[in-house]
């Protein structure tokens, strides 16, 4: 997977390539073949995971270039999500508008939307910022619930969407759709960070007065960044109404904002491979507790529904609290310095 | 560190594998699962009634089950949360020894509707009026919500009657800003103005508020006599505690809807709850905690005095009854070893009449039917207790007033 010691990039081209050796060129290609034939080979329940694993990934990638790159922490990306979803819907079924045009059009509309969420970071930072994105997070659900187009709290019937003839309208259909998208998103993030406006959001991040003196206009990558995360989270909306056939605003609490953020702090802020860390293994966590805990009520009939109830927000808070205090750089990292003491294996620097 | 992250990742390895391990050694099992909210919002409603739902499993497979099936409960914690639901409703769906889920949240309800199409598998839920506008799979706890607010309606004027006020009471909704808080409307409005009653703009809060003077300080502005509220308990408590403080309790009558104060609830806030008026279609207070049924699950498994029950608890019986009494129908009717989902399904629809030993109505599902019972009754807080104030009464229709 990784290059031995003692190999170098002999021209520009192989330097910024992101597939770097023929052994990882074979890996990817194995994997995407391994993905492709999923559906055929895994379970129902298994595709639904993978489903919003990966729609839980583009959100989060979003997030990434918002706060892991750029600096600005967000707790708005569950309302993000929700424009994006809502405005999809809207799109499809109100106004008739194929999917295939209305995911891309939710996706730039929630990145305009974003900006006004966004603005408020160009004079406060830190926990304030903060602050303001989860008022933003309850004035997107207000004006959901009180809209007349989003129907207010009734929500939204979405129909699955169609590829000429074929509807798709179960998971494993869904899952053709989802996976490339992701895989599309994931290079586009991954690109985004390696270019000037990547350098820009770190410088930012690092030192914002610094960038500022350096020549890097801050209010236009603050919004910016904000744009390119609610571009995301409206991707990511809109898969998410057209696998589940229903946009409603209870789907999208602040609740889950809080478990994003977490999946960044779990995966490594600033890295791309750590949002797939950080929401694989939260959302392992959580499939994980839904498995055990009928098996331990079953074990100890005497716990009763006491594992359904607690075993939940207690590992999710245990698994933050010990990355916090033991990884505070995530999973990434952890997953640098593996790949660095294989490459200079025997030596250990 | 690396030692930490490799013994963390055996033991969740270990974990997985034993809890992938099956049970070894069970009779035919069918299974319940139990999508609940216990650390969520409506848990205050959602937990005591799991707990019952588990006990009364619990108590049927001791009595051996039925005719030797024995029912597996399995409860998942959805925190209200309608991804985790979904994924969680995702890993059973295909299961074919789940027989029948419960639910507990409009939104999740929408979406498995959605979801399952013309799939048949009995869904139990709440009160949303919709499942019964629309026939299908979600089969209501009770009467749908509009149709216990169209019988507040009628007791409201019976009341206004009583008391010898002329004209017509004006009535005001005081709810969560959420498709439960607004569905007691959506036919109940309709209902309303059948009989003449004055509905004012009524007013809806976020869930989660701590405060409702502002609401109640417009309600008081409007000139309502009644207030009808629409929240799970604690919340009517809260907004009880607030009107107290307010002094509106004693000019403006307050009703509950049927997740209004439980006995607990009554008795943490006696003088602030007084006097309030609540519609339920199961037994409270006393009457439900000393209901032999009840009082004898409870003490059994809970091994607690039944001052201590929730009154929700004997709903949670409800539910085990009528899946005891569809399994045995689909039993005789198909055998056991051609159980299916499709079969529990249409047992469902055969329950009509079914009795629940009087902790609630008789059972109201049938073929055109989704309501639990049609019958509610109405208590009212007296010195910290729920006494009865009238028998059983059938609450109206008010869904078929709506156009759906």
């Amino acid at each position: 997977m990784w290059r031995p010691c003692g190999v170098f990039d002999e021209t520009y081209e192989k330097d910024m390539a992101i597939v770097r050796t023929p052994l990882r060129w074979a890996a990817l290609l194995a994997s995407l073949l391994a993905l492709g034939i999923l559906p055929q080979v895994a379970s129902y329940h298994l595709i639904s995971f993978v489903n919003n694993v990966a729609i839980t990934v583009i959100l989060v990638l979003g997030l990434q270039v918002v706060s892991g790159y750029c600096g600005q922490i967000s707790f708005g990306q569950a309302a993000f999500m929700a424009v994006g979803a809502y405005c999809s819907a809207i799109l499809t079924e109100k106004m008739g508008i194929s999917f295939w045009l209305a995911m891309p059009v939710a996706g730039i509309f929630t990145g305009i939307f974003g900006l006004v969420g966004g603005a408020p970071s160009l004079r406060i930072k830190g926990f304030y910022l903060a602050i303001a994105t989860i008022a933003v997070h309850f004035v997107t659900m207000w004006l959901i619930l009180h809209l007349e187009i989003t129907e207010g709290s009734r929500g939204l019937t979405v129909k699955p969407p169609q590829l000429w003839s074929v509807s798709l309208d179960t998971d494993e259909r869904m899952y053709y759709v989802i996976i490339p998208v992701m895989l599309l998103m994931t290079y586009g993030a991954k690109n985004i960070t390696r270019t000037r406006v990547g350098r820009a959001f770190v410088a930012i991040r690092d030192n914002d007065l610094a960038a500022q003196v350096m020549g890097i206009n801050l209010f236009y990558y603050k919004l910016l960044a904000f744009f390119i995360s609610c571009f995301y989270a409206g991707i990511a909306g809109a898969l998410w109404a057209h696998l589940n056939l229903v946009v409603h605003f209870e789907q999208f609490t602040l609740l889950h904002a809080l478990w994003y953020v977490g999946m960044l702090i779990v995966g490594g802020m600033g890295s791309i491979p750590g949002v797939f860390f950080g929401v694989i293994l939260i959302k392992l966590l959580d499939e994980l507790v839904m498995v055990v805990s009928p098996i331990l009520a079953a074990w100890f009939p005497w716990l009763g529904t006491a594992p359904a109830a607690g075993l939940g927000v207690t590992a999710f808070g245990a698994v933050l609290a010990f990355f916090l205090i033991k990884e505070p750089r995530g999973l990434a990292h952890r997953w640098e310095i593996i790949k660095a003491s294989i490459r200079l294996y025997p030596f250990a620097h | 560190m690396r030692r930490a992250l490799v013994c963390g990742f055996c033991f969740l390895w270990v974990t997985f594998i034993l809890a992938l391990k099956p049970l070894e050694g069970q009779a035919k099992e069918v299974t319940w699962v139990e999508l609940a909210d216990l650390t969520g919002p409506v848990a205050g409603l959602d937990v005591p009634g799991t707990m019952g739902l588990e006990d009364y499993f619990k108590d049927l497979n001791g009595r051996g089950g039925v005719e030797g099936v024995k029912v597996k409960f399995v409860c998942v914690d959805t925190r209200y949360d309608v991804a985790r639901a979904l994924s969680a409703f995702k890993r059973y769906r295909r299961d074919e020894e789940v027989l029948a889920m419960g639910i507990v949240s409009t939104p999740l309800g929408k979406m498995l509707k959605e979801i399952l199409g013309k799939e048949k598998m009995v869904i139990t839920c709440p009160g949303d009026g919709e499942f019964q506008a629309h026939i299908g799979n979600f089969f209501t706890w009770g009467p749908t919500y509009q149709d216990a607010f169209a019988a507040v309606l009628d007791w409201i004027l019976e009341d206004w009657r009583k008391k010898g006020q002329p004209g017509k009471p004006k009535v005001t909704l005081l709810a969560w800003d959420t498709p439960y808080g607004k569905e007691p409307l959506r036919g109940g409005k309709e209902y309303a103005e059948r009989i003449g009653i004055e509905l004012l703009t009524p007013e809806f809060f976020p869930m989660g508020t701590p405060k409702h003077d502002v609401y109640l300080s417009r309600i008081e502005a409007s000139g309502a006599n009644y207030v009808y509220v629409a929240a799970v308990d604690p919340i009517p408590t809260n907004i009880m505690r607030d009107a107290s403080a307010m002094g509106l309790t004693k000019k403006i009558q307050f009703v509950s809807d049927y997740w209004g104060p439980t006995a607990l609830g009554v008795g943490t806030h006696p003088e602030a709850v007084e006097g309030m008026v609540m519609v339920s279609f199961f037994l409270r207070g006393d009457e439900a905690q000393n209901h032999p049924l009840t009082k004898r699950i409870w003490t059994t498994y809970r091994k607690e005095p039944p001052e201590k029950m929730n009154e929700m608890y004997g709903t949670g019986l409800v539910w085990g009854m009528n899946f005891e009494a569809a399994l045995k129908d689909a039993i005789k009717r198909v055998g056991k070893e051609k159980l299916t989902r499709e079969a529990i399904y249409e047992s469902y629809e055969r329950l009509t009449g079914m009795s629940r030993e009087g902790i609630t109505g008789p059972c109201a599902y049938s073929k055109t039917s989704r309501r639990g019972s049609q019958q509610v009754r109405f208590y009212r807080c007296v010195k910290g207790k729920l006494v009865p104030i009238t028998d059983w009464v059938t609450a109206p229709d008010a869904v078929s007033l709506h156009k759906w």
